[in-house]
């Protein structure tokens, strides 16, 4: 079977650090899927590579089927494939409305007409609670209004896989609610997700599989119960109970 | 026909250190302040006018000289520093790159004016006699020699300082990673001043041997700064080594082709050693790529 | 905003465009030349912000475009072809340097790519002068005699507001879009599908055109130049000051930076006739330290550019 996106054997080395080791991922079309691991486990590294922005030392990444291999970041999000970032980034003097605006302009491979184009970015933005916001500068919205914004502008570029990086992180309970929410309904409209997170309780909620990383392996994988109760995932958060100065970071 | 191969390559090699050392003060410079400082020829055409005005006033001989005007460009560099480029330390980056080319083209363009002023308009060259030191070797001038031998001893005890003495290490500090270097208490301001003064003043101490060599006008410092940044970008972006290799290659080509092509040439290679680099390896000689 | 508030600004627009075409016969042929050369500055200041404000890269070689237009112009004058030809083929030229030598260039960023514009001009500047059968060398080359003042005048005012026109529209367009958010992060431009290796370059080719274009008209005015007044310093810097005074990144900035200055040095040059390069450099580290935004984002001329619409992309630049 053809799965939305695929990973076989990604590894990735920077000088003598490896940042993933043998990394092998299955996605299927439609499912929220959920990357944990303490920081530094290389969660991020895998997004950059499935994005375009890095390319892997070994390995390929496969989109319904198609090797990306030598494509640049430009090309596979225009192919389907969208991400947030866990620092914000979003072009800081541009407004709302600019940003959601490159992404819905550059980011399709059949962009709509230019008339059609304002009333398409504000109904995103609508979507994701920035309706009276359009015309202030990103870098001037607050941190939930900009972590919303992330989300627009990748999902102005209509992806079929949208990558989030800790997308809650920062937010207070009543607002990760909302958030929770919102990746619910873009899930029913055909998103396939993919979510690293450190805060579990969304994870929980959201994922149906989990996949866990730690220094670059992967060491985990299955359902939010087992991974959770998966003896080798609480060693890498918490360390083994005897050695106290080993302590992971856990939300 | 090789005894001429050979001088060339010698005096490539000379007038390469003289450029190697400069564009070593510049590396240390952009690993701190990351900015890059357009006024950093300025400073080796000033070291070369106190060389001159050392010699010609107090008989000091060049070697002293480049020694002496260390200090004193360390405290020019750090005033320099503190008073141009620590308000505008903390912006965002694209602000800071805007910031930071205008307030250095600007303050170059003050240092030439004002010296070429001071300096009798219109641009007076400096030709200065070498100072009978030495017993001459039969092909290769043992003064130019011993001005390589020195400026190599200065580079290596430089990057011995850096690697044992705690400035040296807080500076690699900074460079390597700014939030980590404040989280452990390291001065960042004190430290940058520092750096800035020390950059500055290796090219001043490049330039005093410059003047040994070669006619100063108080022009040449921006033509200069574009050559140093070739270096770094030739050697490779935070690469110390690299900025010293590349100032010794681009010294040996700047005499080749001054030799085959005639030297109104030789002004452009260090642009096409540039261009060249950015088309092979863009990252530079030892330079990384991410 | 309303038409009815527009109608004042309009207003005064086309009473300048008046003036301004009646000029030869309101005033003496000192003050034509003063405007010649604002609009020959104010093209090219304009047309530097297309690369060093709205993509955000400080190309400080701008004037190559301007010099190699003005040479080819000259050369081909000379030749026997028409001004138009001449004019065409300059731009042509000086775009395919553009687009050659972006290919290299845009692979650095930040000051390195500011220092290797600069000294791109040199570069070109030797290349020039050793070239001397064909360009008169160091000695400089002169066009078929002529009084072309008055041509000149008009068609320097055509080229300066053309730019203006196309800079506001640029700003609003799709590719500003791009080149803006190529400016405020490039990797993740990227991310979002714009291919920006190809729009740095199209940037830099199309801002060469005006520069190459009014160095044609700048020769055939001139009906002389040398390696230096158009590889110079002075043609250099004084467009980017002229800019970055005004205001980076906007249409106006520009505009205000290049009025500005050319008032200044009407009446303070001829009056201080040393130290003309002190008080740019001065003025540049005053820029750096306190206004790198320039004029337009000052609280007091920010209003009034907000209020005539011009103002989308004044929000560039906060002070921090």
């Amino acid at each position: 079977m053809t799965y939305a996106l695929e990973c076989k054997k990604i590894n990735k080395t920077f000088g003598g650090l490896n940042a993933l080791t043998d990394i092998n991922l299955q996605v299927t079309e439609g499912e929220i899927l959920g990357i944990i691991g303490p920081n530094g486990a290389g969660k991020t590294t895998l997004f950059n590579i499935i994005s375009g922005a890095l390319p892997p030392t070994k390995g390929e990444v496969f989109f319904k089927g198609r090797g990306l291999s030598g494509m640049g970041a430009p090309k596979i999000c225009r192919l389907g494939i969208a991400r947030t970032y866990q620092l914000v980034r979003p072009f800081h003097s541009l407004t709302a409305l600019e940003n959601v605006l490159v992404g819905l302009c550059f980011g399709r491979s059949d962009p709509p007409p230019r008339e059609a184009r304002v009333a398409e970015a504000m109904g995103i933005l609508e979507f994701m609670g920035l309706g009276g916001r359009e015309n202030k500068a990103s870098e001037s919205l607050t941190l939930v209004e900009k972590k919303h914004l992330e989300i627009a502008r990748a999902l102005a570029t209509t992806p079929d896989i949208l990558l989030l990086d800790e997308v809650v992180s920062g937010l207070t309970p009543t607002e990760m609610t909302r958030t929770i929410d919102t990746i619910r309904q873009i899930q029913t409209r055909g998103v396939t997700v993919i979510m690293i997170e450190h805060v579990l309780r969304v994870v929980m909620e959201l994922c149906k599989r989990i996949v866990v990383l730690n220094y670059g392996v992967q060491i985990a994988e299955g359902s939010p119960r087992d991974v959770v109760s998966d003896p080798k995932v609480i060693v890498a958060y918490l360390g083994k109970p005897e050695s106290d100065d080993k302590i992971g970071q856990v939300t | 026909m090789l005894p001429d191969l050979i001088q060339l390559l010698v005096g490539g090699i000379l007038l390469g250190g003289i450029y190697g050392l400069a564009a070593f003060g510049l590396s240390i410079t952009f690993g701190v302040l990351n900015v890059l400082n357009l006024a950093h020829g300025e400073f080796l055409m000033l070291g070369a006018l106190m060389g001159y005005v050392l010699f010609t006033a107090l008989g000091l001989n060049p070697f002293i000289s480049a020694i002496a005007v260390i200090p004193i460009f360390i405290i020019a560099g750090i005033g320099f520093y503190l008073l141009l480029l620590k308000p505008i330390s903390e912006k965002p980056p694209h602000q800071l790159l805007v910031a930071s080319i205008l307030i250095t083209l600007g303050a170059s363009l003050v240092i030439e004016d004002l010296t070429a002023f001071f300096w009798e308009r219109p641009v007076t060259g400096i030709a200065y006699s070498l100072p009978s030191l030495d017993l001459a070797g039969v092909v290769v001038s043992s003064t130019r020699l011993l001005i390589l031998l020195f400026i190599f001893f200065l580079a290596f005890s430089l990057q011995l300082y850096l690697k044992k003495t705690y400035i040296g290490k807080s500076i690699r500090g900074i460079t390597q990673c700014l939030e980590g270097a404040k989280v452990v208490g390291i001065p960042i301001v004190l430290v940058s001043a520092l750096t800035f003064g020390l950059g500055v003043a290796l090219a001043a101490s490049a330039g005093v041997f410059y003047v040994t060599l070669f006619t100063v006008t108080p022009v040449m410092g921006i033509p200069l700064s574009v050559k140093y940044m070739c270096i770094v970008v030739l050697g490779g972006l935070g690469s110390l080594v690299g900025s010293v290799v590349g100032g010794l290659i681009l010294g040996v080509a700047e005499s080749l082709t001054a030799y085959y092509f005639g030297a109104e040439w030789s002004p452009t290679i260090a642009f096409i050693l540039l261009i060249l680099i950015l088309i092979v390896k863009p990252e530079g000689l030892f330079g990384t790529k991410e | 905003m309303n038409w009815i508030q527009k109608k004042p600004f309009y207003f005064i627009v086309i009473l300048l465009l008046g003036v301004l075409a009646a000029l030869p016969w309101l005033a003496v042929s000192y003050t034509l030349t003063l405007v010649f050369f604002l609009s020959v500055y104010l093209t090219l200041a304009l047309s530097y912000d297309i690369v060093g404000g709205y993509l955000g890269y400080m190309n400080l070689g701008h004037s190559t475009s301007f010099g190699l237009g003005a040479y080819t112009t000259a050369i081909l004058l000379n030749h026997g072809f028409s001004l138009i030809l001449a004019l065409g083929l300059a731009i042509l030229l000086a775009a395919a340097f553009a687009a050659i030598v972006s290919y290299p260039l845009f692979r650095l960023r930040g000051a390195y790519f500011a220092l290797a514009t600069f000294g791109l001009i040199s570069l070109i500047e030797v290349v020039v002068t050793n070239l001397r059968d064909l360009t008169g060398g160091s000695g400089g080359i002169s066009t078929p005699p002529g009084n072309n003042l008055l041509p000149a005048y008009y068609l320097a005012i055509v080229v300066v507001l053309g730019t203006m026109v196309f800079s506001y529209y640029l700003a609003r367009s799709q590719f500003g879009l791009a080149l803006f958010s190529i400016r405020e992060d490039e990797e993740v431009s990227r991310s979002f599908g714009v291919p920006t290796s190809l729009y740095k370059c199209l940037a830099l080719v199309i801002s060469s055109v005006p520069a190459s274009l009014v160095g044609g008209v700048y020769v055939w005015n001139m009906t002389y130049i040398s390696p230096h007044s158009v590889f110079g310093l002075e043609i250099a810097l004084s467009p980017i000051v002229m800019a970055m005074l005004g205001g980076t990144g906007t249409m106006v900035g520009p505009v205000f930076g290049a009025i500005f200055i050319t008032l200044v040095q009407e009446f303070l040059w001829t009056k201080v006739p040393y130290f003309h390069l002190t008080m740019y450099g001065t003025v540049l580290v005053l820029l750096g330290l306190f206004m790198p935004g320039g004029l337009v984002r000052t609280q007091w001329v920010r209003p009034l550019v907000q209020r005539l619409g011009l103002g989308e992309e004044i929000e560039y630049f906060k002070k921090s």
